[in-house]
């Protein structure tokens, strides 16, 4: 199956994309286990037409050259999930949008490029109310919003909310509604009304 | 309360809360005054371990003998208070290559005998029956009676005890200065930390049992003794990965022991080292987590995948033996110093060494001395009295009592109450050393507003509540920033959500 956009991730930046999208125009599907979905968003996206494939969870990319072309999912096992651009919304630490070992962070559906500092000792503030430098700690994006692999940009993939460096929940939710607009911004047909 | 005693006990420890029971036990008019909160010191800051012995049974076999004599009778007297899960010392393929192999093991259950601990070799594969989470690469185990053991409760139990029996039990209050007289002590001036005001007490004996901060006590009598602090970093993990103590079957090192205690697992130690200046705010390194992370998985692999609740640590008080000032030839047990023999200072004596596990025997040694000053005959009765409740558990669901605080430890509205009743809590964290309460696998996420209204409103000031919450969430942080990764980084991202979302500087 193709789709225009696929969105990893149904917390609030993946669902405000895949509705605005859908919206424009475009054919889009939304994968996520749904633990941060806000379920008065389902309705309305699926009567847009839209796909919700929740419960299933991302395993992997299918990569031509520095083109994503389609991801693997735990449940369609076999049957790969094709798109023309990919939105990757996965979120922070506690959604593992971002995994913390001992010897560092990444990002595990991908391998995307990550900012973080690799001195353990200054993820903390000793302060628990003071400002925690590890939730600035994110995935790093060119100025169009798409992440890189090794330093090269995957040219079909964008990244918003939580899983960007400096943007944080905590920090408030303004800045998670600005990075998926950006994103928008980049995917909706140019010469496209809203529907 | 009156300024007058028969003995003043310094330490709110084990140590010192187990003397205070056993002389108001004999009859004796008693002060235990402590600087901070009962417990708050290296008591509350191991394993909870209670040995059986075996770990000391072919080097020591005298300490040995002490610990299997406590463990049975602490299982007597504090049923309430220990956990019977049995422990096995387990050899591992890598043992017996460093010269610990089955031959070790047998030298190790013959020792185990010699000192009266009953010690039964195991086929591997019935040991990992017993113990599924045990490395399945062994290649030898040994059963010992080894058991969990809570050391806030069993401390409490020792406090309240002396306390029925006509005890005054003064916290927060430190000890500035010793009253002398000629040659003799005579009692202490303390200073109250939360008042500021200041006080003397006077007693026909002084005992020192301040642990680590002993020395500075035996300095303000006008002696020395030379103490070693050696701090000893522990893990707990999320959960109770296993339900049978493990150990290693070698010579005792770095992170060899895993204790179940309670909902969780705990794994230690290691030892340092440090100055005295650093007693008071201990920090656990990135390479003793990592070692203990490295020695806890080869007891129980799965631990290198379980979130890890926080990491702590507490300070052995090593004395050096008398005739030693070099601080080689230190002495891991029971040191009981009589100042007028020793320094020619009279009614006047310290109590130090031992471990958690033989502070009964301790405080019996104390006892006497102190008895024997004051000439006093009352045998010692500690051995088969029984210690009584610290909080009242029965409170029925559906009251207000009976309202549920804290749903990881289980702990009630009603528990917490009658904590507050029955002792000095002034914090969340005095409150969790008496109760649990925030001890579990959340850290106090779910339940810390609810139970500090619940202190705040006990106090009479209910506005109290948010710097008490916000005090105690600082204290869990700190403990979970040496084990900042995975699974517990996922969790520490969760407390700031729940406690900061959208206006992060709300909690400043």
């Amino acid at each position: 199956m193709k789709f225009d956009v696929i969105i990893i991730g149904s917390g609030q930046a993946g669902m405000q994309v895949a509705a605005a999208l859908q919206r424009s125009g475009r054919k889009t599907a939304v994968i996520g286990l749904g633990r941060s979905i806000n379920e008065v968003e389902v309705k309305p996206y699926e009567q847009l037409g839209g796909t919700l494939l929740i419960g299933d969870s991302v395993t992997g990319g299918i990569f031509d050259g520095d083109r994503l072309q389609a991801v693997r999912t735990a449940n369609l096992g076999a049957y790969p999930l094709e798109a023309d651009d990919f939105v990757i919304a996965t979120g922070k630490f506690l959604g593992r949008g971002l995994v913390a070992d001992m010897d560092g962070i990444y990002e595990p559906l991908f391998g995307l490029d990550v900012d973080y500092d690799p001195d353990r000792s200054h993820w903390f503030d000793a302060d628990f109310g003071a400002c925690q430098p590890f939730l600035r700690f994110g995935v790093r994006t060119d100025a169009q919003s798409r992440p890189s692999v090794g330093g090269r940009t995957v040219t079909n993939l964008y990244a918003c909310g939580e899983l960007l460096a400096g943007v944080s929940a905590v920090e408030g939710r303004d800045a998670i509604a600005g990075s998926a607009a950006r994103v928008i911004g980049q995917l909706k047909p140019s010469d496209h009304a809203e529907a | 309360m009156n300024n007058e005693y028969d003995v003043i006990i310094i330490g709110g420890g084990i140590t010192g809360a187990g003397t205070a029971r056993d002389c108001a036990l004999r009859g004796l008019r008693v002060l235990l005054v402590e600087r901070g909160d009962i417990a708050d010191g290296a008591t509350g800051r191991n394993h909870g371990l209670l040995h059986s012995g075996a770990r000391y049974a072919v080097k020591d076999g005298e300490s040995a003998r002490e610990c299997i004599a406590e463990n049975r009778i602490l299982r007597r007297i504090a049923p309430h208070c220990v956990e019977d899960t049995q422990g096995l010392f387990i050899t591992l393929p890598e043992d017996e290559e460093a010269g610990y192999g089955l031959d070790y093991q047998q030298r190790f259950i013959q020792a185990c005998r010699d000192a009266g601990i009953s010690a039964e070799a195991m086929d591997p594969r019935e040991a990992v029956r017993l113990e599924p989470s045990v490395n399945p690469r062994l290649i030898g185990a040994v059963k010992v009676p080894d058991g969990s053991v809570d050391p806030f409760k069993l401390c409490a139990a020792n406090i309240l005890d002396a306390r029925l029996h006509g005890a005054d039990i003064l916290t927060y209050a430190e000890v500035q200065s010793l009253i002398l007289e000629g040659s003799a002590v005579r009692g202490i001036r303390v200073r109250k930390r939360r008042s500021g005001e200041t006080a003397e007490y006077r007693a026909r004996v002084t005992v020192n049992a301040a642990g680590i901060w002993g020395q500075a006590i035996v300095r303000m009598a006008g002696a020395q003794i030379s103490m070693f602090p050696a701090k000893g970093a522990l893990l707990v993990f999320a959960h109770r990965v296993n339900h049978v103590v493990i150990n290693r079957c070698r010579k005792s090192a770095d992170g060899d022991i895993l204790v179940p205690g309670d909902t969780v697992t705990v794994i230690g130690t290691t030892s340092t080292k440090i100055p005295f200046e650093d007693c008071d705010d201990l920090n656990v390194t990135p390479d003793e987590v990592a070692l203990l992370l490295r020695e806890g998985s080869q007891l129980c692999p799965t631990l290198a995948s379980t979130r890890i609740l926080r990491a702590y640590a507490g300070v052995r008080p090593l004395v050096a033996a008398d005739n030693d000032p070099s601080g080689r030839n230190i002495s891991r047990g029971i040191v009981c110093l009589d100042h007028a023999t020793r320094d020619g200072i009279e009614s006047f004596v310290t109590i130090t060494g031992g471990k958690l596990m033989t502070y009964r025997l301790m405080a019996q040694m104390a006892t006497d001395a102190v008895c024997d000053k004051l000439g006093v005959s009352e045998p010692c009765t500690t051995h088969t009295a029984l210690l009584p409740p610290t909080v009242d558990n029965a409170f029925t669901a559906g009251t207000p009592d009976g309202e549920l605080v804290c749903e990881c430890e289980n702990v009630t509205m009603g528990q917490i109450r009658s904590a507050i009743r029955n002792f000095d809590i002034h914090s969340l964290a005095d409150l969790r050393r008496r109760t649990r309460v925030g001890m579990g696998t959340c850290q106090g996420t779910y339940c810390v507003r609810k139970a500090a209204a619940a202190l705040a409103e006990a106090q009479g000031s209910p506005a109290d509540a948010r710097p008490l919450a916000e005090e105690y969430l600082g204290e869990r942080w700190k403990g979970m920033m040496p084990v900042g990764w995975g699974d517990t980084l996922r969790e520490m991202e969760f407390m700031q959500r729940v406690f900061k979302a959208g206006a992060p500087s709300t909690f400043k």
